[in-house]
């Protein structure tokens, strides 16, 4: 047992001899090293010691890179017991470039605990430089926006370091360092491409004449391709176009110019974002493959289908105009592909006449022609033609190029005609047709009328009037005709019947409407009367009319209005009728303004106001609707005076012409009214009013009745000063001194001039007849008789009729005394005093008053007003 | 600029003469290769020390006091002929190597090309009518030729080629403004002297 323990012991230890050198030193190591650098790629191969062929163990090999002699990368490799003895490679990039510092890479295997010594592969010694002047490194090199660069400064012996850094680029994205006192180290996140060429890397140095010292490197900075969305088809069966989106611009055109491959061949126009290939079969699925490549990467782009579904079809070649009549027209085109003939394919035709344009399509196999129906005469068109597989359509083919033709002309449509009532009058009237609905040039227009039992009348307008004025029996239906004219011939005749005026229709119904967005949006119940629809007119009710309308089909019983002759603020009148087989009916009648507008301020012209107690009413007169541009829904009126805030009161009656405010005060009051509206209180109309208390009112009517009795009194004094002689006569009079005679008494008859005063009243008529008038004034005559003219109307024709100066110079003297005769003959006495003498009963001017009986009358009734009396004179004695 | 311009125009019968639009000519350029060279600077952030070392692109005899006119203008001349030719390889370079998009950068490149040759010819004509040799042919350094470099170093090089040709345009302006006044004849009188010969 013990024999066997010592050989075993001895085996094993025979055995680690061999996996050991002389020295002890591991035997398994690597050899063979092969060192290389690509850009700033270390690359090692290495094989394994024969001897590591014994390993049973994991082998792995331990890597170790040194830059500048420091430590800066671990890394191991492990080898399978298979890939023992074979070659083992490494790679590795180092962030800086070889330039900058000298990189060591170390290698040693490992087995267990045994490790085998390390071998050292050096780069050429690097950080420094033979030039006069500081070196940047890595030179002409391409990076990736977003990536992180590191750019080193070597300055020869002699140079101190200043400044390194990128243009273009935030220094907070900067880090700077040394490797040591001639190597600086620039490590920068690049997150701009190069806006020119490239970007420069400039460090600076102070040489030992203290002289600053530059230079630079160029890095480029850009993208990798960003090209995407490949898609393939074909135009002609023979190749493939395949297009894509180039995407991003890489900024490494120059430097690293992206490179295109499709299905393996080069696209050397790949750049613009399209690519063509020969087509090696017809038809069946195929896939596409296009890469995109440049230094900082490649993008791969496929697309995949069946070739017969991806057809984007050539235009139309050589599209003309081969029949053209009024309202059709043929057109051809060709083909440029052979293959197209049996293919089958929709096209559209758009057809436009500048304003318009509508597209039409047709299918078949090999189109090549298509007629167009329905076209307007007399009409230019252009028309474009566009095709594509109807079968698993693609694309449509670009348009082909557009031709113009012309139709033919024809007669014109017929008209729209309507009517409107104006006083005794019925207007008719047409729309203009519009030159698509003439087909020519209007010439004329042909109306004709007629009593359903009367011969037909015929009446021309010439174009463009479009109205014509018929004076009609409104007791009777009139059927109006109207044709239009052009030089192709005349239109079918437009009728309308105009209804007899029937003073008992049913009232229409009236309502409101509020417009909207420029126009009047109506909607109207159903009425089975309305055979051929309905028609709505309207016209403004601020102006003089000039009717315009709309014809709506049965099925509708509502429309949207606009005209551009529509007017914001001012009232329309809309009125619906049923279109039936004879007269139009009245169905509705609609007010509304497309858009109410405030009314301007001072829309009450006049404002009146009456105040009752402590109460004021205002007053206006009604608004006329020119003067509303809004509907009126009531008023209110708004008062204040200088103490008070503003009270109000309103009606809701836009019939209402007053309001009135209660319980003022002694004050002067503002009196404010305004209408009121859905666009607000507007159109404010003020007065200022002074109100007075009724006890003023009570003083100022009794201080009035005081001063008119005042003025009376004053009057009837004056009067009585001016008259005092008269009225002392009157009511004194002086009792006469009885004359005595021979024969007293005498009978009356007889002495007829006795002097006996008797009172009027006590005579008849023909006694006063018998005597002379009095007149007597006391003043000057013209002012006399002007008081007598004004203040009493009782003075006669006549009597004014005489001269002033022989009424008025009589002076009031006492009728009793006797006149002398040289004052009657001087005139300055009224002729018929002169009666007094019998021997000049007739005056020298022929008067005569006894014989005039009708002006005694009128005498009696009106009396002078200072003819107090009539007197007996006795007659005077002759002497 | 325009300051400037202003200022390069003088009274009509000193414009006629050849002399006098050679110094128009001159200070245009002297303006435009200004322009050219502070559009370049800033471009790529370049400072005045990245040139280093006192070695010139154009090789000339040097300056003398003794040179007479003729030979001030010849020196000139052939000067500027260089800074044309230099110009010229500038343009191809960059339009090899760098960006293509340029702008207003190209547009004036091209001019100050164009104005060089411009008065490069102009001054051949104020030396003929000085009885001087014909035009000279340049001969150019090709130990400077721009081969080889890295893109930063061809940067440069363009770069001195505008140093160069500013400071030529500079020369040119000083010694045609220095030009003697009895030197300044119009044109026609030079023709008519040299037919009666």
């Amino acid at each position: 047992m013990i024999t066997w323990l010592l050989l075993g012991s001895l085996f094993c230890n025979s055995q680690q001899d061999g996996d050991f050198k002389d020295d002890g030193v591991y035997r398994c190591e690597p050899q063979n090293l092969a060192f290389s650098t690509l850009d700033n790629m270390i690359l090692l191969t290495w094989q394994d010691d024969p001897s590591c062929m014994s390993v049973h163990e994991v082998l792995t090999y331990e890597l170790e890179v040194l830059v500048a002699d420091k430590l800066t990368h671990y890394e191991e490799v492990t080898i399978k017991a298979g890939q023992i003895g074979s070659t083992h490679s490494w790679n590795w990039s180092s962030h800086l470039p070889f330039e900058c510092a000298s990189h060591k890479v170390k290698l040693r295997s490992r087995s267990g605990t045994h490790k085998s010594q390390w071998k050292q592969e050096q780069t050429i010694p690097a950080g420094k430089t033979e030039s006069t002047r500081p070196e940047v490194y890595p030179r002409d090199k391409v990076f990736e926006v977003g990536s992180r660069a590191t750019f080193c400064c070597v300055l020869p012996m002699d140079q101190a370091f200043e400044k390194l850094f990128i243009s273009g680029h935030d220094s907070k994205n900067w880090e700077l360092s040394n490797i040591s006192s001639q190597v600086h180290v620039l490590t920068v996140d690049l997150n701009r491409a190069s806006t020119t060429s490239c970007t420069n890397i400039i460090c600076e140095a102070v040489n030992d004449k203290s002289r600053v010292v530059d230079n630079g490197a160029c890095a480029y900075i850009g993208y990798r391709p960003d090209d995407r969305d490949l898609t393939c088809e074909t135009q002609d069966f023979q190749s493939i176009e395949c297009v894509w989106n180039v995407g991003r611009d890489t900024h490494l055109a120059r430097k690293s110019p992206t490179i295109y491959e499709f299905l393996g061949s080069r696209c050397p126009e790949g750049y613009n974002g399209r690519c063509s290939h020969k087509m090696q079969k017809d038809y069946g699925a195929m896939s596409w493959t296009l890469t995109a490549q440049n230094k900082l990467g490649t993008v791969t782009l496929v697309d995949w289908a069946d070739l017969s579904h991806r057809v984007h079809m050539l235009a139309p070649q050589e599209v003309r105009v081969s029949a053209v009549n009024a309202s059709d027209v043929k057109l051809d085109w060709e083909w440029g592909v052979k293959k197209y003939g049996g293919l089958s394919m929709k096209c559209q035709l758009n057809i436009s006449d500048g304003e318009t344009y509508a597209v039409v399509e047709r299918v078949g196999d090999g189109l090549n022609s298509v007629v167009f129906n329905d076209l307007i005469p007399n009409w230019i068109y252009m028309v474009r033609i566009r095709c594509g597989t109807s079968q698993h359509f693609w694309k449509w083919s670009n348009w082909s190029s557009s031709v113009e033709f012309h139709t033919l002309g024809d007669v014109p449509e017929a008209l729209d005609v309507w009517m409107q009532e104006k006083g005794s009058q019925t207007i008719i009237t047409w729309k203009v047709p519009l030159a698509n609905q003439s087909h020519g040039d209007i010439i004329d227009y042909e109306i004709s009328w007629a009593e359903s039992s009367k011969r037909q009348e015929k009446e021309r307008v010439l174009h463009p009037k479009h109205s014509f004025a018929l004076h009609l029996n409104t007791t009777k239906d009139y059927v109006v005709s109207i044709i239009a004219r052009n030089q192709y011939g005349k239109s079918s005749p437009s009728t309308i019947t105009i209804p007899a005026l029937n003073t008992g229709s049913p009232k229409v119904k009236w309502s409101r409407a509020q417009g909207s967005n420029g126009g009047f949006n109506l909607s109207w119940s159903a009425n089975p009367i309305a055979s051929c629809g309905y028609i709505v007119d309207w016209c403004p009710r601020t102006r003089s009319c000039k009717i315009d309308w709309l014809r709506v089909p049965p099925n509708k019983t509502h429309v949207s209005i606009f005209s551009k002759n529509f007017t914001e603020g001012v009232r329309y009148l809309l009125s619906i009728h049923a279109c039936t087989q004879s007269a139009p009916t009245l169905l509705e009648r609609i007010e509304g303004y497309v858009k109410e507008k405030i009314i301007q301020d001072g829309l009450f012209k006049i404002l009146k106001w009456k105040q009752r107690e402590m109460d004021v009413e205002v007053s206006w007169n009604p608004v006329a609707i020119q003067e509303q541009s809004a509907f009126i829904h009531g008023y209110s009126l708004y008062y204040w005076d200088r103490n008070s805030s503003v009270a109000y009161v309103s009606t809701d009656n836009p019939q209402a012409t007053s309001l009135t405010a209660k319980n003022l005060q002694v004050n002067t009051y503002t009196f404010t009214v305004k209408a009121i509206t859905s666009v607000g209180e507007c159109g404010a109309t003020s007065i200022n009013v002074t109100l007075n208390s009724m006890t003023d009112n009570l003083i100022k009517a009794v201080g009035i009745t005081l001063v008119t009795i005042f003025v009376l009194l004053c009057l009837i004094v004056v009067l009585c000063y001016r008259k005092w002689e008269c009225i002392k006569l009157m009511v004194y009079p002086p009792i006469p001194i009885p004359v005595l005679k021979d024969k007293w008494p005498t009978p009356l008859a007889k002495q007829s001039s006795h002097p006996v005063f008797v009172e009027m009243s006590h005579h008849t008529e023909v006694e006063l007849m018998a005597i002379p008038e009095l007149q007597c004034k006391s003043e000057a005559p013209s002012k006399v008789f002007a008081e007598q003219e004004s203040v009493s109307s009782s003075s006669t024709r006549e009597s004014r009729n005489h001269p002033v100066e022989k009424l008025m110079t009589l002076p009031c003297q006492s009728p009793l005394l006797p006149l002398s005769p040289s004052l009657v003959n001087n005139g300055h006495l009224n002729p018929s005093f002169n009666a007094t003498s019998p021997n000049s009963a007739t005056g020298s001017n022929g008067y005569k008053p006894q014989e005039k009986k009708g002006y005694s009358k009128e005498v009696a009734e009106k009396p002078l007003p200072c003819a107090l009396t009539y007197i007996l004179v006795p007659a005077l004695p002759s002497e | 600029m325009a300051d400037r311009r202003s200022g390069l125009t003088g009274p009509p019968e000193h414009r006629r003469t050849t002399p006098a639009r050679a110094v128009v000519i001159a200070e245009l350029l002297h303006l435009e290769s200004s322009n050219l060279l502070e559009l370049y600077r800033k471009r790529e952030t370049f400072i005045a020390n990245v040139i280093s070392g006192d070695s010139r692109l154009v090789s000339v005899p040097p300056p003398s006091s003794q040179l007479d006119t003729r030979d001030k203008l010849w020196r000139l001349q052939t000067a500027l002929l260089q800074c044309r030719g230099l110009m010229e390889r500038a343009i191809a370079k960059e339009d090899e190597e760098l960006s293509t998009e340029m702008g207003e950068y190209k547009t004036l490149r091209k001019m100050v090309s164009d104005r060089l040759l411009y008065l490069v010819n102009t001054i051949g004509e104020v030396i003929k009518a000085m009885d001087g040799p014909a035009l000279v042919t340049p001969s150019f350094n090709d130990s400077l030729e721009p081969d080889n470099l890295t893109v930063f170093e061809m940067k440069l090089w363009v770069f001195r080629v505008f140093i160069e040709v500013d400071y030529w345009a500079k020369t040119a302006e000083t010694v045609l403004q220095a030009l003697p006044k009895e030197r300044v004849k119009p044109t026609r009188l030079r023709s008519t002297r040299s037919s009666h010969r």
